[in-house]
């Protein structure tokens, strides 16, 4: 253990103050002049600090104390000049389009700057270089504590976006807007809903200090611009139409859309470079508008999702607005959500489903995107067929795969050429099946032949047929050999050679065989279209629909997928996603081996958006339903016996990833935990979905739930009883994941505090939901009283009879297992 | 001419002489049929002509009337008029263009209609000259192709495809119409397309271009090289392909909806107190009215496309949404006897009732699925002629379809499943399954279903081999492809198996008659190898173990019928007939079944009576059977996943030249002019002007 617990208790107490929580405070400086905002900036300072020494673990809380004084006293006296100095900085800023890329990132050379400190002032970003210079002059001896600390390499962005949101200081909110450009993009990625949050809802002063970080960035990248406009438009929905605030957050969004902020010297290949696969085959060149089918005038995507591929001219000479295409193509996926919840049936809703997305594909390859992907890419199919509609009462979520090619920039590739749907036929190419079926020969050698036993089973497995058909039709050219090694022409000149006998018990036993080495493959039910598409094997589909692609062969192909939410406010989902993802960079620091799985959000209004789905997992519910097997029973359906290593390996994941998501359950409040939200991947793990229920909120204040996480029998068993050494080792993950958490308690608030700002989700109903979620920390408490609290949750968890009697009520409601 | 007479008089209602006058073009026309250049005396004569109305009866009468001799006597004259036809479609004023349109048209066939057992080449002296023809007609399709090209009036545009279309069907045989050779080497295919890859003009005139197309391309099939059928073959513009399914799509499900209409209103009214057989047979009355406007046009049109675009096949797959989604008013079309069908579209009126709003019992549909729902319905009753045809070419078009190995892959897309509601003759010895109940499945459970079904309806005395034959190919490319790439369908083979050992049931009990006609061993050699690749090759494509011992079952069950086959096909074997070669090749492909019988009966037998039970239970037949396997030796027959592709030109011919005939006298009975009355013309042309 790194940290030391007084510098844990003494962030909390600077933390708690901004809460105006009232406590006996220990550490709190007597000499402070005045309580208001200076002394919460001092707080939150001196908490700030605390933690760079924690983590240090060299200096001893008394010398801690000492030193936080101090600096106290030197920010007082600080204040004053930085205060100075930011007027000017922010207006710069702005102004300066040039200033961008002058800027240097300080990370680099900070022990330099404690060397030399005269130095310090230049070597501040460029963009205050004018302010700093006067600081210098100002208060070139004052300023030391602070600058160091946002200097050194302990000052992180979480660091940076807990003193944006504590601190009053105008000045210290427009250093830390210019600190921002210094770390790395995906860093402040993360923080970006609380970055768009602050913006909107706070005032002015770190709106301003944000602001430029924010259009910089927008210029370097159209995702960017992206989310920054849609969680802009979702982050407002809030708030009063008339307030000024609102326009603020408004204004950079239409900033945004309005496409000035596209990058001047943005150059795109020449079209002459693309390969042009469309290579006229059409007669006429009259037949070349596509854009007019019908597919354009019934599903309303506008002209500015152009395609290009035909003509690629047309995209250069009149581009569209930067964001235009990808925006169009998001909103035909909503309108698809919109018109499928119309329908009564799931059936129906597949079907229709299912044909939009074969309209949708007419518009594609387009300049569109899936913003919940990690690398850049052109979307250039939807394989439709291949979308189903997930699980839901009223509203139609559904998920959909999509198809893209990767690519080095978004922007400056070319959207690849289309290639018409049918083209996949002349790759494959392999026409004549009965020609080059196979023969006789292959067919005798796959069987063990009763003349001649042959042992070559496995020669005519499932794999060779598919790449014989699809891929290789060289093989086909064996297979031909062989046939003109024997006369096809079989009945009559049959008695001229050896007839081939086979044992009809060989056939029967073959495909039993066959059936029993597919995996476990889900039935088709019309009323849960989703279980059989998400139980196929990830890899199984990537290569099935690669093969069913026009597009499969071109080596940069990929294969994502995404579920389109209709009607859905996401914005707790993404709360969630962040919390998620910070405590699992927590546990992995500090190695607790526990397992959760944060899958992406995308907010793309206050009640829509999209998730990145978890490949290769099914609710338990469907796991149930399916199976019609208790969930220890699947596991050794699934897995292997008790012994066997794959059993094990799956038991411990199940183990670790439940402890995960018990504590993430317990922290955040989870709600609403039946069984069709909680996945079981292939190897085992639990992963939980839908956040829509967490710290405040509750479905429908039944009072169910009231257990701190769900922990069923069931669970309990697949862990290997109560008495097992699995389930000791389940709770002792729980205490470990809690002590780490603990530990880094405000990098877990903070995300959930800033979002609080002008927010009306009903996690955030009353007054109290950031100071509960702090009690759930109990940092007063000792490991063995943590311990002692493991212990009791499980204990009520498992006797609970409210989770059993909530899954009951989801039965009889929902039909949920 | 009373007719005329009437026309005149009407037009001069206030003078009612007892000679009516003659309208000012009839005396036009008049003049025409003089000897004499009719220009001479008043110079404005020609362009007179084209401002005034057309009076097409009384010019293709008045043509018809004279004989050959006449006729040539004002060849310089009727040379004249076709020219000037030609030069006023370059015209400004619509109205002369569509007065020259329908000049031309009667015309044309005035000119045939007289001339039926003269040459071509004598056709094309008579309306144009030799000398001059080739630049006639060339200046005559680029009008064509113009006006169909730009952004003019629709009527305008439906008129020039009449005129077209008036000119493909004048002859009866289309191959002997040598003025097409002037068609193909001035192509309209582009034209054509156009039409169809642009929603309103497709929407208009969708139906006509398609079914010209469809005709065009059947010049000359297997004599000369038809641009048009290079040039659809090639096509691969989705937005025109999808254009094309659209318009036969749309034209298959009018039909549909036509006869599920006539059915409801039969089932609706008293005869639902009928006994079935009665009500049977009343329903098949009703078929028979239905079934003189089978749209054969429009079949061929979709088996040309299927047949010779590979690309169009995914149109087969395409769904069309938007039928739910345009929300047009609909308004029940009346049924329009004037026009039963022919060239004439369903009147746009249907067609947009095709279109129906977002309705909760709209199923998104595609052509295959209205395509297998047409094909259920034509297949009922093959009696008629026409109705034979049109069979014959839904299971061509079928064999087509099984034969693809892209349209396989969606047949069989797990992914994909419709419910797909066949039509199913009302039988004495069955109920009509209630069409709600029916589950959603990959569509070739679909194809399998129609199969069956035409299997147990058609054992009868005028006994359809050929369909058969077709049928039976149909099932053995599907199991090919189901072998070759392992796909196991969750499909009851059982309807399949006892349908099968059904027909060959009838195959045997009419032995006699059914041979003084058909080869009836091609049949049933055809149906036993499908029962060999179920047992040799069961393995890779039945969808559970129990399935293949299903399979087994219903041999031993019915192996009296199959014991008859063998000791039929070894008597004419055995026998030096006419059929020696063909009975011993069935009576070598039942020697698996044979094998089976013979191995599992005594152990059926001995189990029996054993366990001491007089019937034993499906069950129990079933224990015995897989107890058994592992004693039972199978021969590999070869070449039972091989099958010969389909192919037009050698065996088909004969049967396409017919159907092009039939098409042709169709769409030429049913070219309806007035439908385009000149009211409607001028009333849209007297604004633009």
């Amino acid at each position: 253990m790194r940290g030391g617990k007084p510098c844990l208790e003494a962030r909390s107490l600077a933390v708690a103050m901004g809460d105006t929580v009232v406590e006996p405070a220990p550490l709190k400086p007597t000499s402070e002049p005045t309580p208001g905002p200076s002394g919460n900036n001092g707080g939150s300072l001196l908490s700030v600090i605390t933690e760079g020494v924690g983590e240090l673990s060299v200096i001893d809380p008394e010398v801690a104390q000492k030193a936080c004084q101090e600096v106290l006293e030197k920010v007082k006296l600080l204040h004053g000049g930085v205060a100075i100095s930011s007027r000017g900085t922010p207006l710069e800023l702005v102004n300066g389009d040039g200033v961008d890329s002058e800027i240097r990132c300080l990370d680099d050379p900070p022990s330099q700057i404690r060397e030399e400190e005269d130095e310090m002032g230049a070597t501040v970003a460029s963009g205050t270089a004018k302010g700093a210079r006067r600081r210098r002059q100002n208060n070139s001896a004052k300023q030391s504590w602070l600058l160091r600390l946002f200097e050194s390499k302990l000052f992180d962005i979480s660091m940076a976006i807990s003193y944006l949101y504590n601190s009053k200081e105008p000045g210290v909110q427009a250093y830390i807007g210019n600190r921002l450009f210094c770390f790395r993009n995906e860093d402040v990625d993360f923080y970006l809903p609380q970055l768009l949050n602050m913006y909107i809802h706070m005032d002015e002063d770190v709106g301003d200090a944000i602001k430029p970080y924010i259009v910089h960035r927008c210029r370097q990248s159209i995702n960017f611009s992206l989310q920054c406009a849609l969680l802009l438009g979702a982050y407002s929905s809030d708030m009063h139409i008339s307030t000024q605030r609102h326009s603020r957050g408004t204004k950079l969004r239409k900033l945004i859309l309005s496409d000035e902020l596209k990058p001047a010297h943005r150059k795109r290949e020449l079209p002459s470079l693309s390969p042009a696969p469309d290579t006229g085959l059409s007669p006429s060149k009259r037949t070349h508008q596509r854009s007019k089918s019908d597919a354009t005038a019934s599903i309303s995507l506008s002209s500015n999702l152009k395609r290009t591929a035909s003509n690629p001219k047309v995209e250069n000479e009149d581009e569209p607005v930067r964001l235009a295409p990808e925006r169009e193509f998001i909103k035909s996926l909503m309108a698809i959500g919109k018109r499928l919840a119309t329908l009564p049936t799931k059936e129906q809703k597949t079907q229709r489903l299912i044909s939009e997305l074969s309209l949708l594909n007419h518009k594609l390859p387009a300049r569109v995107w899936l913003p919940t992907a990690a690398f850049d890419h052109h979307v250039v199919r939807v394989p439709h067929t291949q979308a189903v509609v997930l699980n839901s009462k009223d509203k139609a979520p559904y998920l959909i795969y999509v198809e893209v090619l990767e690519c080095e920039n978004f922007d400056t590739t070319n959207v690849p050429a289309r290639i018409p749907e049918n083209r996949i036929r002349s790759t494959r190419s392999v026409e004549n099946l009965p020609e080059c079926g196979i023969t006789h020969e292959q067919r005798a050698g796959s069987f063990s032949t009763v003349p001649n036993y042959d042992n070559d089973d496995e020669a005519w497995s499932v794999d060779d047929i598919g790449e014989l058909q699809v891929e290789l039709p060289e093989v086909h050219t064996n297979s031909c050999d062989n046939i003109s090694q024997f006369s096809v022409d079989s009945i009559t000149s049959q008695e001229s050679k050896e007839p081939v006998f086979i044992a009809a018990g060989d056939i029967r036993r073959r495909l039993s065989e066959q059936l029993a080495h597919t995996p476990t493959a889900f039935k088709r039910d019309p009323e849960d279209p989703s279980a059989v598409a998400l139980k196929e094997p990830w890899q199984e589909k990537v290569r099935r629909i690669r093969e069913g692609s026009p597009y499969g062969h071109l080596p940069n192909w990929r294969l994502l997928s995404v579920i389109v939410k209709c009607g859905d406010d996401l914005r707790q989902e993404l709360l969630a996603f962040q919390v998620l993802k910070q405590l699992q960079s927590i546990w992995e620091q500090e190695r607790v081996p526990l397992w959760i799985k944060p899958y992406k959000i995308l907010v793309i209004s206050a009640d829509s958006g999209m998730i990145e789905p978890v490949v290769n997992a099914v609710s338990i519910h469907q796991v149930k339903k399916q199976s019609q097997l208790s969930l220890l029973d699947y596991f050794l359906q699934e897995h292997g016996s008790y012994t066997t290593e794959a059993f094990l390996s799956a038991q411990r994941n199940f183990v670790q990833s439940c402890a995960g998501y018990c504590l993430v359950c317990y922290l955040l409040q989870v709600k609403d935990r039946h069984n069709g939200n909680i996945l079981l991947d292939a190897e085992g793990h639990i992963i939980h979905i839908d956040f829509g229920f967490i710290l405040s909120s509750s479905p429908r204040n039944l009072g169910f739930e009231t257990s701190a996480f769900k922990l069923t029998t069931e669970f309990v068993d697949v862990m290997g009883g109560l008495d097992g050494d699995m389930f000791n080792y389940y709770k002792m993950l729980m205490l470990q994941g809690l002590i780490a958490a603990r530990k880094h308690m405000d990098k877990v608030v903070q995300i959930v505090e800033i979002m609080q700002q002008g927010s009306q989700l009903p996690c955030f109903h009353g007054s109290s939901t950031i100071r509960n979620l702090k009690e759930r920390f109990h940092m007063s408490m000792t490991e063995e009283q943590l311990q002692l609290l493991v212990e009791q949750m499980v204990d009520g968890s498992m006797r609970s009879i409210t989770t059993k009697l909530y899954d009951g009520f989801q039965y009889l409601t929902n039909g949920i297992m | 001419m009373a007719q005329v007479e009437k026309r005149g008089g009407l037009l001069r209602k206030s003078s009612a002489y007892k000679k009516p006058l003659k309208e000012k073009v009839v005396l036009m026309y008049d003049e025409i049929f003089m000897t004499e250049d009719p220009s001479k005396c008043s110079p404005r004569f020609w362009e007179e002509l084209f401002l005034m109305k057309v009076n097409l009866e009384y010019l293709e009468g008045k043509l018809e009337s004279l004989d050959g001799e006449e006729l040539m006597k004002i060849k310089e004259n009727i040379n004249c008029l076709f020219q000037h036809c030609i030069q006023a479609l370059g015209e400004e004023h619509p109205i002369r263009v569509v007065n020259a349109l329908q000049t031309l048209c009667a015309l044309i066939r005035g000119v045939h209609q007289k001339n039926k057992s003269t040459s071509g080449f004598d056709i094309i002296n008579m309306l144009m000259g030799f000398d001059k023809a080739e630049l006639c007609m060339k200046n005559l399709m680029e009008s064509l192709d113009s006006l169909l090209c730009a952004e003019g009036s629709e009527s305008l545009k439906s008129l020039c495809l009449k005129l077209l279309l008036c000119l493909v069907t004048v002859t009866d045989n289309i191959s002997q119409n040598t003025i097409l050779e002037y068609v193909m080497i001035n192509s309209i295919f582009e034209a054509i397309l156009q039409i169809l890859s642009h929603p309103p003009s497709r929407r208009e005139h969708g139906y006509d271009a398609v079914v010209l197309l469809a005709l065009l391309v059947n010049y000359r099939k297997y004599e000369s090289v038809n641009p048009y059928i290079v040039k659809l073959s090639i096509v691969d513009d989705e937005a025109t392909l999808n254009g094309m399914g659209l318009v036969i799509a749309q034209a298959l499900s009018e039909y549909n909806r036509q006869y599920k209409d006539k059915e409801e209103e039969h089932q609706g009214g008293f005869f639902s107190a009928l006994t079935n057989m009665v009500g049977s047979m009343f329903i098949a009355d009703a078929h028979e009215k239905i079934s003189v406007q089978t749209n054969e046009a429009i079949l061929l049109a979709l088996y040309e496309a299927v047949h010779l675009n590979r690309n169009f096949i995914t149109v087969l797959a395409q769904s069309h949404p938007e039928m739910g989604l345009v929300t047009t008013p609909v308004s029940p079309a009346p049924a329009t006897p004037a026009t039963p069908l022919g060239t004439t579209p369903p009147s746009s009126d249907v067609i947009s009732s095709v279109e129906l709003p977002l309705d909760a019992d709209v199923q998104t549909s595609n052509l295959l699925i209205t395509f297998l729902k047409y094909s259920s319905i034509v297949m009922q009753d093959t009696k008629d002629e026409h109705r034979l045809h049109s069979g014959k070419l839904c299971l061509i078009i079928l064999t087509c379809i099984a034969e693809d190995q892209y349209a396989n892959a969606f047949l069989h897309d797990d992914n994909m499943n419709f419910r797909v509601n066949l039509h199913r003759m009302p039988m004495r010895h069955r109920k009509k399954a209630a069409d709600k109940n029916l589950p959603c499945r990959p569509l070739v459970c679909a194809v399998l279903d129609l199969m069956v079904e035409f299997i147990v309806t058609h054992m009868m005395k005028e006994f359809p081999m050929d369909l058969y034959v077709r049928c039976i190919q149909v099932v053995h490319k599907l199991l090919c492809y189901q072998k070759k790439c392992r796909v196991r369908l969750h499909y009851t083979w059982r309807e399949l198996w006892s349908a099968l050992i059904n027909l060959l049931k009838f195959l045997m009990s009419n032995e006699t008659v059914l041979l003084a006609k058909h080869n009836i061993f091609t049949l049933a050699l055809m149906i036993v190898n499908l029962f060999n690749m179920f047992i040799t090759y069961g393995d890779t494509f039945l969808p559970t173990p129990s399935s293949y011992d299903e399979l087994y079952y219903e041999i031993i069950r019915m192996h009296q019928s199959f014991d008859n086959l063998y000791s039929m096909v070894l008597r004419l074997s055995t026998n030096a007939g006419q059929w020696k070669e063909a009975a011993s090749k069935v009576t070598h492909a039942l020697v698996n079944i044979r094998a089976i019988i013979n191995h599992f009966n005594p152990k059926i037998e001995s189990y029996a009576a054993v366990n001491h039970i007089s019937q034993l239970s499906e069950e129990q037949v079933l224990e015995v059977v897989r107890a058994n396997y592992d004693t039972l030796t199978l021969k590999l027959q070869d070449g039972l996943d091989q099958y010969e592709r389909y192919s037009e030109q050698h065996k088909e011919a004969a049967f396409f030249k017919e159907l092009v005939r039939s098409i042709s006298t169709n769409v030429r009975r049913n070219l309806a002019f007035h439908t385009l009355s000149q009211e409607v013309l001028l009333k849209e042309f007297s604004t633009i002007s």
